[in-house]
Formats: structure tokens, C-alpha cells, sequence
């Protein structure tokens, strides 16, 4: 059997006093949408700051195709084909969306020892703007290339964030919140956008805390609460876990009385 | 402003600056050598803080070793070219080294790491005197033998040949993009697969060439070096005349060096050598307030557009939203 895209055993992250994940376990396979979800602050964007590089974990294993990747840096692990967006947004507000979008390039010119020679390339070069402008395209931004990110709607700067994840091919694609801000035109582009990714064969790693989204989108979910796995299953089963159900109707409750 | 109108402000303003030692006496002439050589330094922050965000306080370090090596190697015999390339390659290699450390470092504390080490050079400079001759300053430099119109047209076409080679990358290569990435945001351009390190230690390096540069050719244009020139003192000379310009904008990084060597020059003329200080910090102040672009922001909104339209094919054939989106709805 071939090894699952990305795997994850026992991982744990503690800051400070804080536990903030405890002995999480996942596997994501190809081409499978897989949701996480949990309460806020049950640890979905740790679990993604930890699998992308930007934490370091204290205790587990991260495997990328087989190969270990925990001990290694951001970039080296975007170079191996993690892309991720970020809850909230990190784009370069001055430079273009094209600019933006072809600095998510760097991930694969890198991965190779030649890509720093090629560091003078024009951007206007076919082996930049081609990738660029498919990228744009299959995220409905080709229109926008050349306005500041600055000068854009919130939704739109998602699809920049997602156009520049695209653009690099990776085998991973972690969405953190992708649909907060969003329209509903632009949340049924996002949700087809996904698909789209998951049948080319990508891993799409989903964070949402719109359960909607999630079972119209996801084909495996994990639950997380308080840093601990909760459920791995089917979107269908999850909605009728009681631990799951305590977890959300805990936060439903709460967000009645606010 | 069109392209074509664009292109004849530049065009005019080249011509100008060829023209100038027809208009102007030996002793501007001196001072418009100067400003160019400096304006190799002043582009070293353009790269430094304008293109990956980094912030030096010892560009005047670099400058002084660029400056000393080819000093010190042509008095002791070495032909002026071989001591033109040590003076160049020596400054970048420490600045290779001193940005292994200082690389790490952020902001502020980067900048106060560089000052360190501006000093350290100053104080090197100053003290070993069986190597430079310290405060009684070098003598006896040897140079290419050029007389002063021909030093002005060499250190013009390399002004002019570096702003272009920045102009390129800032606005149209992937390394631009690279560098900009890490300035706006290390942890997205890490997330792209950009190597932050490797990335400030180019630059790094760079800047130190750039500066080095500067210090052959001031070197070897004015034959005499004394350690006081440079001092952090210059360092801040330096970036104010970045500032100024508009930090980030290689053009108006030349534009300020030739206007802030000249005004306290001309300000001399009237006798007040102290009111040069003030001009510097009234400048930088107005700046700040009225032009936070500086020179090269006001440049920018004349004759912009900043970014050139390149369009292809592909991006015009789509129409609003897209075959995605269509499919979707």
C-alpha cells in the first residue's frame, strides 16, 4: 500500500502552561477533502502552524509522503509541497495580485538548486506568467492581476491567497477559514475550487467552522477540542457523535447568550 | 503621463546630467563626482531596506574597508584593477559574514548590530596606524589616471548602470518579487517556499558590494583617506539621503545624493558651514511630512504608472469571474 500523503502520529505542542495540541493522530490521502473542525480555540490553526513549519512540535511525528518532515524549516516544507492559506490574510498589501501570486512560484523554482540562478527571471517570461495566469484563472481573479492587493475587497483576497497555493502545485493544500468574508456566489466558487483540487489528485486540509461547507465539501472529518482528537470519520457521522455534538452545542449556547 | 512622455523625462534628465560639465566650474564638477560615487552607497539601502526590508546602520563600515583595501594595496604597489577587485570583494565577503549573524536579527536590533559594527571599522581605521596611517590620513593612492571630465562620465555610466540593473529587478524579475515578499511579510514569503535567511543574506551581501564599491571609487578619485570619513556619523548621512529619495526608489536614491551633496555645497558658498546639518534634518523632516514617498514616490505619481500593464492574451480572453465561476453558478 502507498504511503498516505501526509501523516501525522502523536503530535503534541505545548506553550508554556498551555496544552495546546495532545497526542494528534491523521492521515490525509490523495485527493481527499478533510476537514477540521472544532470550537474556537481548540487548536486547528496550531495543528496547521505545526504542520506548515511555523511551530516546531514538542513531541510526534509528521510524515509527508513517508519522509519525516517535523524537524524541518517553513520554506523547506513548502519546497516539498505544503501550501496553506492563512486565517488572516498574509499577502504583500503594496505589490500586484500578480506579484503576489507569482511569489507562491518560489515554492517549486526552489525545490531545485537551479532556482536561485533563475532568480532574474522577467516576470513577464512565459515559464512566470504562464503559471501565474492560470492560476488567476482558475480562481476567478484573471481580471484583478494588475490592482494592488491593497485596493481589494476581503473575499477577494482569499482567492489571491488560494491562487498563489495553486500556482506552487503542491500535494497539500491547507485552507485555514478560506470562507470567512465571503459571499455566498464566492463560497460556492471556493467550495467548487476545492473540489476542483481534490480531483487533480491534492490533498485539501479544510478548516472551517461552517459545518455546511464541511459536509457539502469535506469526505473525512477531525474533530479537535482542547488540543485532543475528538472524531475522524465521515461528515454524516459526525453530526451524530455525542462527543462532537457536546463540543458544538457547547459553543452554540455560548454564541446564543452573547 | 504616457509612456512616451515617461520616457522623454528620462531621456532629458540623462542628457542633463551628461551635460553638466559644460554648464558647471571644476568645483561642481568635483561635487557631482561625489554625489555619483555616493549614490552608490545610497542605493546599497535601496536594496537593503527598500527591496528586503532590512535596516544598516554601518553602510559607512563597508565604504571605509572598500575604501582602505584599494587605499592601502596601491600605496604598497598592487596595480589600481587588482586592488580595485580586492577593495570590492573583501567588503562583500564581511558583509557576507557579518550577515550570517546579523541576518538573524530584526529590526532594530539589526540596526544596532550594523552600527557595531560601523564603528568597530572606525575604529580599526583610526587605530592601525602601521596600516593606514590613522588620523594623519593615507597619501600616495594610486589611481586610473583619468582626468576629471572623463572620472565624471565613468562614474556617471555606472550610476547610471546600476539604477537600471535595480530598476529591472525591483519591477521585473522574480527576485524582485522574492525580496519584496520577505519585506512585507516573513512568515507568508516562508510559506511560499522563500528561504528568509538566504534571502536577507543576499541582500546583505549585495549592499555591502555596493558600498564597497562606492569606497574604491572614492578612493581612487580623491587619492588622500583619512578614517573620519568614515564615521557612523555617514552612516546616518547615508540613510538619510535613502530617505529622502524615497527608500526603495534606486532613482530617487541618485536624485537625492546629487541634491543633498549639493545643497550644503552650495549653502558653503554663503560661509555658514554649520546650517548643513540643519538643511539635512529640515529636509528629511518635510519629507516625511508632506512626501512620505520621498523623491521616489513623487516621481512615481508623475511619471508612473509603477506598474507597467502586461497583460497577456490569456488574462484579456477572460471575462469577468471566470470559467470557475460560471460553472459554478
Amino acid at each position: 500500500m502507498t504511503h498516505p500523503v501526509l501523516q501525522l502520529t502523536g503530535v503534541s505542542k505545548r506553550f508554556g502552561g498551555v496544552q495546546a495540541l495532545q497526542d494528534i493522530d491523521l492521515v490525509g490521502r490523495a485527493g481527499e477533502v478533510h476537514g477540521l473542525i472544532g470550537p474556537n480555540g481548540a487548536g486547528k490553526s496550531t495543528l496547521i502552524a505545526c504542520i506548515t513549519g511555523v511551530n516546531r512540535i514538542d513531541a510526534g511525528e509528521i510524515r509527508l509522503r513517508g519522509n519525516r518532515i517535523e524537524s524541518l524549516p517553513a520554506h523547506r516544507r513548502a519546497r516539498l509541497g505544503i501550501a496553506r492559506t492563512f486565517q488572516k490574510i498574509r499577502l504583500a498589501q503594496q505589490l500586484t495580485v500578480f506579484e503576489n501570486v507569482a511569489a507562491g512560484l518560489a515554492a517549486r523554482r526552489f525545490a531545485r538548486a537551479s532556482g536561485w540562478w533563475s532568480m532574474l527571471a522577467p516576470l513577464s517570461s512565459a515559464r512566470i506568467a504562464e503559471p501565474v495566469e492560470q492560476a488567476l484563472l482558475a480562481s476567478g481573479i484573471a481580471d484583478l492581476a494588475d490592482e494592488t492587493v491593497a485596493s481589494l475587497p476581503y473575499g477577494k483576497r482569499h482567492f489571491v491567497e488560494l491562487a498563489r497555493n495553486l500556482v506552487a502545485e503542491p500535494d497539500v493544500i491547507l485552507l485555514d477559514e478560506p470562507a470567512s468574508g465571503l459571499t455566498d456566489d464566492e463560497r460556492e466558487r471556493l467550495s467548487v475550487l476545492v473540489r476542483q483540487l481534490a480531483r487533480r489528485g491534492t490533498l485539501v486540509i479544510l478548516v472551517e467552522h461552517d459545518l455546511d461547507l464541511v459536509g457539502r465539501s469535506c469526505d473525512t472529518v477531525t474533530v479537535i477540542e482542547h488540543g485532543r482528537l475528538i472524531f475522524n470519520g465521515a461528515p454524516a457521522e459526525a453530526q451524530e457523535n455525542e462527543a462532537v455534538i457536546r463540543a458544538y452545542l457547547g459553543s452554540a449556547k455560548l454564541a446564543r447568550n452573547a | 503621463m504616457s509612456d512616451a512622455a515617461a520616457w522623454i523625462v528620462r531621456v532629458v534628465f540623462v542628457a542633463f546630467l551628461a551635460a553638466t560639465p559644460f554648464m558647471v566650474d571644476a568645483y561642481w564638477l568635483n561635487m557631482a563626482i561625489l554625489a555619483l560615487i555616493y549614490a552608490l552607497v545610497v542605493y546599497s539601502i535601496t536594496v537593503l531596506t527598500g527591496f528586503a526590508g532590512l535596516l544598516s546602520f554601518g553602510q559607512a563600515g563597508f565604504v571605509g574597508l572598500g575604501a582602505y583595501v584599494y587605499g592601502v594595496m596601491t600605496v604598497k604597489g598592487v596595480p589600481p584593477a587588482a586592488a580595485a577587485a580586492w577593495g570590492v570583494v573583501l567588503p562583500t565577503a564581511v558583509g557576507f559574514l557579518l550577515g550570517l549573524p546579523a541576518a538573524r536579527l530584526r529590526g532594530h536590533y539589526m540596526a544596532i548590530g550594523t552600527l557595531g559594527f560601523g564603528v568597530l571599522v572606525a575604529q580599526l581605521l583610526n587605530n592601525m596606524v602601521d596600516v593606514t596611517r590613522g588620523p594623519m590620513g593615507l597619501l600616495g593612492i594610486k589611481s586610473f589616471g583619468l582626468d576629471r571630465v572623463s572620472w565624471f562620465y565613468c562614474v556617471l555610466a555606472i550610476a547610471m548602470a546600476v539604477l537600471a540593473a535595480l530598476e529591472h529587478v525591483d519591477r521585473r524579475t522574480f527576485l524582485g518579487v522574492v525580496l519584496k515578499s520577505v519585506k512585507y511579510d516573513e512568515i507568508s514569503a516562508a510559506a511560499c517556499g522563500i528561504g528568509v535567511f538566504g534571502v536577507k543574506l543576499l541582500a546583505f551581501s549585495a549592499a555591502a558590494f555596493l558600498a564597497g564599491s562606492c569606497g574604491v571609487l572614492l578612493a581612487a578619485y580623491m587619492r588622500f583617506l583619512t578614517p573620519d570619513l568614515f564615521l557612523s556619523a555617514e552612516s546616518f548621512r547615508y540613510l538619510m539621503m535613502a530617505v529622502v529619495g524615497g527608500v526603495g526608489s534606486a532613482t530617487g536614491a541618485l536624485i537625492s545624493a546629487l541634491i543633498l551633496t549639493g545643497i550644503p555645497e552650495a549653502l558653503r558658498a554663503f560661509g555658514e558651514t554649520n546650517v548643513r546639518l540643519l538643511v539635512y534634518g529640515l529636509m528629511v523632516l518635510f519629507v516625511l511630512w508632506f512626501l512620505p514617498g520621498g523623491i521616489g514616490g513623487l516621481l512615481e505619481r508623475l511619471i508612473g504608472p509603477r506598474r507597467k500593464r502586461r497583460r497577456s492574451a490569456t488574462a484579456q480572453a477572460a471575462p469577468k469571474g471566470d470559467a470557475v465561476a460560471g460553472r459554478a453558478s
